[in-house]
């Protein structure tokens, strides 16, 4: 008879702190419908759930997010034109992404901000769909697309709410980019809203998967914030949905290559972008763009994890 | 609707799987690259069940309505499965009940006035009168027991018939008050695809001379499954047996079919697929499972015999055993069938607490033996889950311990497995000393005695499983009656793999059929 904790253990073995597992691959064809969907958000938006949250957004999430890591924020000014909804698209690599990007942007924003959270992760849990619903004004999105015609981003952006969304559809499982799914550029195309590309980098170092609580040392986190994006009347979403993500690339290249140079790269046509299950690093250390088949598992971490060539004090006398 | 079964591929998300072993569990990990075989989720059961078992009875396939098969002053003998089906045993009230009562009324409406009820238990313990009361029910119990309600008794000479043997030469010789009735109507729960159709009156009523002609080695051999009927040598002599009987009285059969749901809502998570256990599936998982492994060894079989499950009923089909039993199949299929693609090197199997002959009993090394490598084995269609010189891996304790008064020959047949576990050996040599034994004979009539060749059966069941296989390990076995029964014990599955390498290298394929519920292999 095996002793409590030794069957406590292989109880637990696989699966996260709501004692949830990961549906192995071959049985995904056959997993049922989540409903999370079906979990009630609309009480988050109400006057009292907003000033409850603004105040943990600003009292809490933010001082704690900020003593653990250290946030770097460039492009804030490019919002100063977006009023009304606009849709804020961002590369996904950690669970930090989130609060990051909150304590990121003004509070203008984020005050009239709603979250596409995972509804098979986020809310497959009452106590756990209601506290992300409730700090993050998060909302189910379903990332198979099985209910995609019932998603509630639309309505939210129908009613005046800005929407963050993480087209990658789930968190990078080796910091690099994967491919967009079109749900943000259809959004954008439907409501005639636009989409502000982000980049985030330093996040899946300082908190990959699997972490629950960022590694000590205030790792530095780069948020980039790009210009707004419209549709073009000749656009196509796929078209528009390549320039999103060229967009989030190019704001991710500034960190190797440095503003121009990432630009000139972007309109060169060199960054490696994502595409169909090929995922990519805009740049490398070498400033050599790369796609994950073409390296070995060890060597894409250790790419998406290099600090930061500027990260730390300037040195005082140049080399 | 439930979801189909399907093929698990073990990869690194994979939750550790439930495994049965006995009257307890365990959570398993299995090596990566795995494959496990998942039977169908449970389908709905019949809402309007009275409804559909009087459709049956008055739109059967290829027979007369059952009103027009039922006059006044007619013979009529309403035969029905024994203890050993279901596993385990349904919530009451019993579908065979259900059945009954309905082919009763109409036969009072008729006038019938001889009517006898009888257990088709064959060579099976009698069933208790309580028993028979769960089974039929409170007022077909009160209004027929004991005169008119009784067990088939094959031992009673007088009270067989000989009526005949088949082109194979076959003798058919069944209960003589069945045989001499102006109609039988069978009431079948088919739960694996060997159940119901000719089986039925061929086996259930027959005696010792005629069951020796399909119940052999050679025949269990060549049936391939015995759950694939065109493909089981043992059911073509069924059939031809079915032939004669039918030549000479005619049979209207009553075939039910039941959903996925063997176990009751407290143990729920016994059913679901493991990655989709909630908190409280994982929290009902831990609370049973240390309260069973605390429970005395009594109080833990108390427990699990006391088991019933909440069976619904997917299809009541009636009519000619010939005509019907398709229907049944088909519907059966439909709960069980999951496709696979190729044969394992290494098939697991975990064996749960139950099987046909130990309802409220005890089930003995050589029942694990039957249920391992003759039930479980054998739930394929197609090929064999595991290839022809593989290993197979059960779980099960398989402790030594016996049933003195249901199994009084068990215990004389497991002294026989230290001379020789050879079938045939033991088929030649003692099978017909065991089966004439006067003092076994005796048992069997006059108390709840499985028949004395019944080990015998039970050791041929696994014929072809002995036969196709290199090697049988047993995790969490008892070495020594592991050993005396010709196999081998391991600790874990890790030992059990590494036993299992001298057979079928270091990275063999290996496939876990995930039962119960039942899952019929469909191997391509």
């Amino acid at each position: 008879m095996s002793s409590l904790r030794a069957e406590l253990r292989l109880l637990r073995h696989g699966r996260d702190w709501r004692g949830r597992a990961r549906v192995p691959r071959s049985a995904q064809r056959w997993e049922l419908p989540e409903n999370g969907d079906d979990f009630p958000t609309a009480w988050a938006r109400t006057a009292p759930a907003r000033a409850l949250r603004t105040a943990l957004q600003q009292g809490v999430l933010k001082p704690v997010v900020w003593s653990q890591t250290r946030p770097v924020v460039h492009g804030r000014e490019y919002l100063e034109g977006v009023r009304g909804p606009a849709i804020f698209i961002a590369n996904h690599s950690s669970h930090l992404d989130t609060p990051v990007l909150l304590g990121a942007l003004p509070r203008r924003i984020t005050e009239k901000l709603a979250v596409g959270a995972a509804a098979d992760y986020f809310f497959d849990s009452r106590a756990t769909a209601a506290a992300t619903t409730l700090l993050f004004n998060a909302f189910p999105v379903d990332r198979r697309g099985s209910r995609r015609g019932r998603s509630l981003a639309a309505e939210l952006v129908e009613d005046g709410w800005s929407v963050l969304l993480y087209p990658e559809g789930s968190r990078t499982v080796d910091g690099w980019l994967s491919a967009f799914k079109l749900g943000a550029a259809q959004l954008c195309a439907m409501k005639g809203v636009p989409a502000v590309p982000i980049a985030l980098r330093g996040t899946f170092a300082a908190m990959p998967r699997g972490r629950r609580w960022p590694y000590p040392g205030r790792p530095r986190v780069t948020v980039r914030i790009g210009r707004p994006l419209r549709i073009e009347a000749n656009e196509t979403v796929p078209e528009f949905r390549t320039r999103l993500v060229r967009a989030v690339a190019t704001l991710w290249a500034e960190d190797d290559l440095g503003w121009y140079r990432a630009l000139r790269a972007a309109a060169d046509d060199t960054l490696a972008l994502p595409t169909g299950s090929r995922r990519a690093l805009p740049t490398t250390a070498s400033g050599q763009p790369a796609h994950d088949h073409d390296m070995a598992p060890w060597r894409r971490v250790w790419e998406s994890t290099r600090p930061p060539a500027n990260d730390g004090p300037h040195p005082v006398w140049p080399d | 609707m439930g979801r189909p079964g399907f093929v698990l591929d073990v990869d690194e998300r994979t939750p550790p799987l439930l495994m049965h072993e006995g009257e307890g569990f365990r959570l398993e990990r299995l090596p990566l690259g795995s494959r496990v075989i998942y039977p169908p989720e449970s389908l709905p059961g019949i809402v309007d069940l009275e409804g559909a078992i009087q459709h049956a009875l008055m739109h059967p396939q290829g027979s007369d309505p059952l009103p027009q098969l039922l006059r006044r002053g007619m013979r009529l003998t309403i035969v029905f499965d024994d203890l050993s089906l279901p596993l385990p045993p349904m919530r009451t009230p019993d579908v065979r009940q259900r059945v009954i009562e309905q082919v009763l009324e109409l036969a009072a409406a008729a006038g019938v006035d001889d009517v006898e009820l009888i257990a088709a238990n064959s060579l099976h313990r009698r069933m208790t009168p309580a028993e028979l009361k769960r089974t039929v029910g409170e007022r077909v119990f009160r209004a027929f027991h004991p005169d008119h309600l009784r067990n088939h008794d094959a031992e009673d000479p007088t009270n067989l018939l000989h009526l005949g043997t088949t082109a194979h030469g076959e003798d058919v010789e069944i209960n003589r008050r069945a045989a001499e009735s102006d109609l039988i109507v069978y009431v079948n729960i088919t739960l694996t695809a060997m159940n119901g159709g000719s089986k039925s009156v061929s086996v259930g009523l027959a005696s010792y001379a005629s069951l020796r002609h399909h119940h052999n080695v050679h025949t269990l051999r060549h049936s391939r499954s015995f759950n694939d009927p065109p493909h089981s040598a043992m059911h073509h002599s069924y059939d031809r047996m079915a032939d004669v009987i039918g030549g000479q009285v005619p049979v209207f059969t009553i075939e039910t079919t039941l959903n996925n749901a063997p176990f009751p809502s407290a143990l729920r998570f016994l059913t679901r697929r493991e990655w989709e256990w909630n908190l409280t599936d994982q929290a009902s998982y831990l609370a049973v499972k240390r309260s069973n492994d605390l429970a005395s060894a009594k109080l833990r079989r108390q427990i699990w015999q006391a088991t019933e499950a909440p069976y619904g009923v997917t299809g009541v089909h009636a009519g000619a055993p010939s005509q019907v039993h398709p229907h049944t199949l088909a519907a059966l299929h439909r709960q069980q069938l999951t496709e696979v693609h190729g044969q394992a090197d290494v098939a697991i199997f975990g064996l749960p607490y139950i099987c046909p002959y130990n309802v409220n009993s005890i089930m003995n090394p050589i029942l694990v033996m039957s249920l391992g490598l003759g039930y479980f084995f054998n739930l394929y269609r197609g090929k064999p889950i595991v290839r022809q010189g593989g290993v197979a891996i059960f779980y099960h304790p398989m402790r030594p311990e016996f049933h003195p008064v249901h199994h009084p020959s068990y215990i004389d047949f497991y002294e026989l497995l230290a001379e020789t576990t050879d079938p045939v050996m033991l088929e030649t040599k003692y099978e017909k000393q065991f089966a004439t034994d006067p003092w076994y004979i005796h048992l069997y009539r006059t108390s709840y005695a499985y028949h004395g060749v019944h080990p015998f059966y039970m050791w041929y069941w696994g014929a072809h499983a002995m036969q196709h296989l290199n090697d049988v390990i047993f995790v969490g076995g008892h070495r020594p009656t592991t050993a005396r029964l010709g196999f081998r014990a391991a600790s874990t599955l890790a030992d059990a793999l590494e036993l299992a390498s001298d057979t079928v290298g270091r990275d063999p394929q290996i496939s876990y059929l995930h039962a119960p519920p039942l899952v019929l292999a469909d191997v391509r």
